[in-house]
């Protein structure tokens, strides 16, 4: 007879976000397949605690599976933050895949003190503007830029611009009211946080990915029965990964077309020359990846070159 | 006692300047941002971290002076027998809550550091200022049980401002 | 055990603390974590405490609080109480009641600047109160009207009770702000009517004072224009697009400082007493504010504001059934503790219920306030009214309370008129 388990499953998107929905049907998933022995209960909206925190909550057992973005804790998660770097990943379903196949060698090692469920990434988003139409790299000299991640914060210092943080909810009036002229957000957040009334320009390029991982409290998954640690096995896997964040995917990759077709905006669309440029002007970002990992006892060349190689295996390399 | 109440004063110094620091913080980037059109790097995580220093280090003051926002009620009805011990069971409390919160506090002081949290722009760690705020916390356990201590065996000598200094 | 016992307990529990005296947030925080150990663990419930008050004090968004503290503090102490009564007293203290009608006028203005409804009682305490006895208006009159003025000072932005209930519903800061403008100019009006009603009824009351020259009413604007520019300043680029509140504030005290500095209204002495006043208000709420996402953590997980909301629904009484049940614990709370300990505690149970009920939430933060701020001069309990005692100690409860009353019925006036329409908070925000 096994023990009946409760998970606490903890996000920090709105119950509206796609993602909370999929979430239940993960736990639904798995309450059906251990025959009710594991039953969830999904929390959404920082109910449990902040975004910043949720790797630490589910370490400490606040949370039994915590939806986390690595990259909010800069210096933290070096290894994950790969898949961050700019024009690294060009479509979120072979993304994700790739994502979540390539980091389960590094995870035990990087997450140690929990227990490392799956990893995927957002479709990725692009760079928005209000009043200047970006171009070039040099477009963004001086221009003060909400990113979405540290990698991105990194990004826009390179480029000799300037950062504003602000929360999602918080994008639209620090842009509206100048405090931040540009924004990197996924195509169809822009949307959702009405973030569109006002940027005007938009650009067409797999600039950025922000990488998750779903992680489990070590202490639940080592007391639950062989039974029980087989369902959670089936649901820590790839194919999840995929499964999980494709509502998300979809939603967010509408958004591109979403965009082109509302009036008032202008998305813009690079020669190749023009990528080039934008990829010698990232440089410097790989290279600052490059020595944090390094510092952790890795290989950079060989973590980079791998996830590469996963992405291209899936189609999703840019 | 005179070189107990220059240490109080001087952690609700240690207070008041930071408020000052993170107004400061605030204001300077604003003007910066309109007439020159430039940031302060790390001025929103050097405002948030100063922000905690001045929060904690005011605990400290206000947990002495007890001026944190009580319910009265009862308190007010009562003869002074039954004051006093209201006062010392709640002081009693307080002193247990903060320091269980001062522990706990310090490990999250040295997980900041295992887990090498940087700021933003500059990528300094964030731990030594969170190690400045629990230091605050300390002081909030040390003036908490000086004031019990006051509290059972010196009455008098308790600086009560609760009545005239009410909070909201 | 059972989630709903632990929950009842919990609340049992909390009461009982914060009765002998143990701090609000101190009390919400012990009853949390321990609650929270119950049901998950107490390994989990000790680490909630490290990263709830880490994260909570290093919070950008919640500097708000400080930030406004500290421009009331400069303001207040650069003098600018008594400029303002003298002031308003300028233009309409000849008028029957005029000191009373100055009184008002003057907490209004004072409450442009002050977030807080207990520090203008308290201001004006020590500045109206002597002038109206001068002039031999009854103690019960003086000190009811001061008590009812200083509930302006959450109305009118800047309010740190609007701050927390912005910060705890995550609803724009400087809408909720202007949605307390037009009530707040209603509360100084039907204020101003009762106490003109007050002298019709009771001419012998409220003696008539010597009426002012322009001479001395043009002195008198030039002490008090520079605060109240800064006042427009600060409100007027918060909605208009110039800063983030956080910055608001941080800009307002800023201002307040320099003006202060150049009118040479503050010395050393000044300026470090404000940054202390400011620092000790702000600790004492952020301890509430930990205290109460603590506590938040453990209701979360015994689906507490579910199970309320799905009560009051289930009791058959309609929206504004519901509606008039949850005004009435508040006045009933009011009787226990100050504004914000109230609005920190309640606001995540009873948020969800008012938006499940099709309320606007906006709305609901300015009936809200009214409320609350009923409850700081209602008897037995009220803060303004303590204050007021303790700045002038020749009071007594009863007079004061006497005072008041007139006010209570102004206000349950009001309240009604706000509930029936709702227009009044609601037609500023979305129209800017
Ligand atoms: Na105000
Ligand atoms: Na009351």
């Amino acid at each position: 007879q096994d023990k009946i388990i409760n998970l606490k499953i903890s996000l920090w998107v709105p119950p509206t976000h796609p993602l909370v929905k999929s979430t239940q049907e993960w736990a639904d998933s798995i309450t059906k397949a251990s025959g009710g022995t594991i039953t969830a209960t999904v929390f959404p909206a920082e109910q449990l605690g902040k975004a910043f925190d949720h790797y630490d909550m589910v370490r400490d057992g606040i949370a039994d599976i915590g939806y986390v973005s690595p990259g909010y804790q800069p210096g933290r998660f070096p290894v994950i933050n790969a898949a961050q770097l700019p024009f690294t990943v060009a479509n979120a379903t072979g993304g994700s895949a790739a994502l979540d196949s390539w980091y389960r060698k590094y995870a035990p090692k990087e997450m140690a003190d929990t227990h490392f469920c799956m990893a995927f990434v957002h479709d990725p988003g692009a760079l928005h503007s209000t009043r200047k139409k970006i171009v070039l790299p040099s477009d963004v000299k001086g221009l003060k830029v909400r990113p979405a991640q540290q990698t991105m914060g990194e990004l826009v210092t390179t480029l000799g611009g300037t950062n504003v943080q602000a929360s999602a909810p918080e994008s639209r009036d620090a842009l509206e009211r100048g405090i931040a002229d540009a924004i990197t957000f996924p195509w169809n957040s822009i949307f959702l946080f009405g973030i569109d009334k006002v940027t005007k320009y938009t650009l067409d390029v797999p600039l950025y990915t922000t990488a998750y991982t779903w992680t489990m409290n070590k202490d639940v998954y080592a007391n639950a029965s062989a039974a029980q640690k087989k369902v959670l096995d089936d649901h820590c896997t790839t194919e999840w990964a995929v499964k999980l964040s494709a509502p998300w995917t979809e939603f967010e990759h509408a958004g591109r077309d979403k965009m082109k077709k509302a009036p008032g905006h202008e998305v813009v669309e690079l020669t190749p020359d023009q990528v080039a440029e934008w990829r010698k002007a990232v440089a410097p970002l790989q290279a600052s990846w490059e020595k944090q990992v390094a510092a952790k006892g890795y290989d950079p060349a060989v973590v980079l070159g791998d996830l590469k190689k996963a992405l291209a295996d899936k189609q999703a390399a840019f | 006692m005179n070189a107990m109440d220059s240490f109080i004063a001087g952690i609700e110094w240690i207070a008041a300047g930071f408020v000052g620091l993170v107004a400061a913080d605030i204001f300077i980037s604003v003007m910066l941002r309109y007439f020159f059109s430039y940031s302060i790097p790390d001025g929103y995580d050097f405002g948030r971290l100063f922000l905690g220093i001045l929060i904690f280090w005011g605990i400290a003051a206000t947990s002495y002076r007890g001026a944190h926002i009580t319910v009265d009620l009862v308190w007010e009805s009562v003869g002074p027998r039954l004051k006093r011990f209201i006062d010392v069971f709640a002081t009693l409390v307080l002193l247990l809550v903060v320091t269980v919160q001062t522990i706990m506090l310090f490990d999250k002081v040295a997980q900041t550091k295992a887990q090498n949290v940087l700021t933003y722009d500059l990528q300094i760690p964030t731990w030594p200022f969170f190690l400045v705020a629990w230091l605050g916390d300390v002081a909030a356990v040390l003036l908490i049980a000086v004031r019990t201590f006051r509290l059972v065996f010196n009455p008098k000598s308790v600086n009560e401002e609760h009545s005239t200094a009410p909070v909201e | 055990m059972t989630q709903n016992f632990v929950a009842v307990s919990g609340f049992v529990l909390l009461f009982a603390l914060m009765l002998l005296r143990v701090p609000v947030g101190m009390a919400m925080g012990l009853v949390g974590v321990t609650g929270f150990g119950l049901l998950a663990g107490f390994g989990p419930a000790l680490k909630l405490i490290g990263q709830t008050s880490m994260r909570t004090v290093t919070d950008y968004t919640f500097g708000v609080i400080p930030m406004f503290l500290l421009m009331g503090a400069f303001v207040t102490n650069s003098g600018m109480s008594r400029e303002l009564f003298r002031a308003a007293n300028t233009f309409i203290g000849h008028l029957r009641g005029g000191l009373g009608l100055a009184t008002i006028a003057a907490c209004a203005g004072f409450a442009a600047i002050s977030g807080s409804s207990v520090a203008t009682a308290a201001t004006f305490s020590t500045v109206a109160y002597p002038e109206m006895r001068r002039f031999n208006y009854p103690q019960s009159f003086a000190a009811g009207t001061i008590a009812a003025g200083g509930t302006l000072g959450a109305m009118f932005p800047p309010s740190t009770v609007l701050v927390v209930y912005g910060i705890i519903t995550e609803k724009d800061i400087s809408r909720l702000f202007m949605a307390g403008i037009v009530p707040g100019i209603l509360a100084v009006l039907m204020y101003m009517v009762t106490i003109m009603v007050i002298g019709m009824v009771r001419p012998d009351m409220l003696q008539v004072a010597p009426k002012s020259n322009w001479a001395e009413r043009v002195r008198a604007i030039k002490d008090v224009w520079a605060p109240l520019l800064l006042f427009f300043f600060v409100i007027g680029g918060l909605y208009g697009g110039l800063f983030t509140p956080t910055e608001a504030g941080g800009v307002g005290a800023g201002g307040a400082f320099i003006i202060g500095l150049l009118r040479g209204k503050l010395n050393r002495e000044k300026i470090l007493m404000s940054l202390l006043q400011a620092t000790r208000t702000a600790a004492a709420i952020f301890t509430v504010l930990i205290g109460a996402l603590i506590f938040g953590y453990f209701l979360t997980i015994t689906g507490t504001p579910q199970k309320i909301t799905a009560f009051l629904g289930d009791l058959g009484l309609g929206r504004y059934g519901v509606l008039l049940l949850i005004l009435l614990m508040y006045l009933v709370l009011g009787c226990l503790m100050d504004a914000m300990a109230m609005i920190i505690l309640t606001v995540p149970i009873v948020y969800p219920v008012i938006v499940s009920l099709g309320f606007d939430p906006i709305w609901f933060a300015v009936i809200i306030v009214m409320t609350v701020e009923l409850g700081l001069i209602h008897p037995p309990v009220g803060m303004n009214v303590f204050v007021i005692k303790s700045v002038v100690p020749e009071l007594t409860f009863s007079k004061i309370f006497r005072g008041v009353a007139p006010f209570i019925v102004t206000d349950l006036v009001r309240l009604g008129l706000l509930i029936a329409f709702p227009i009044i908070a609601t037609w500023l925000p979305s129209h800017l």
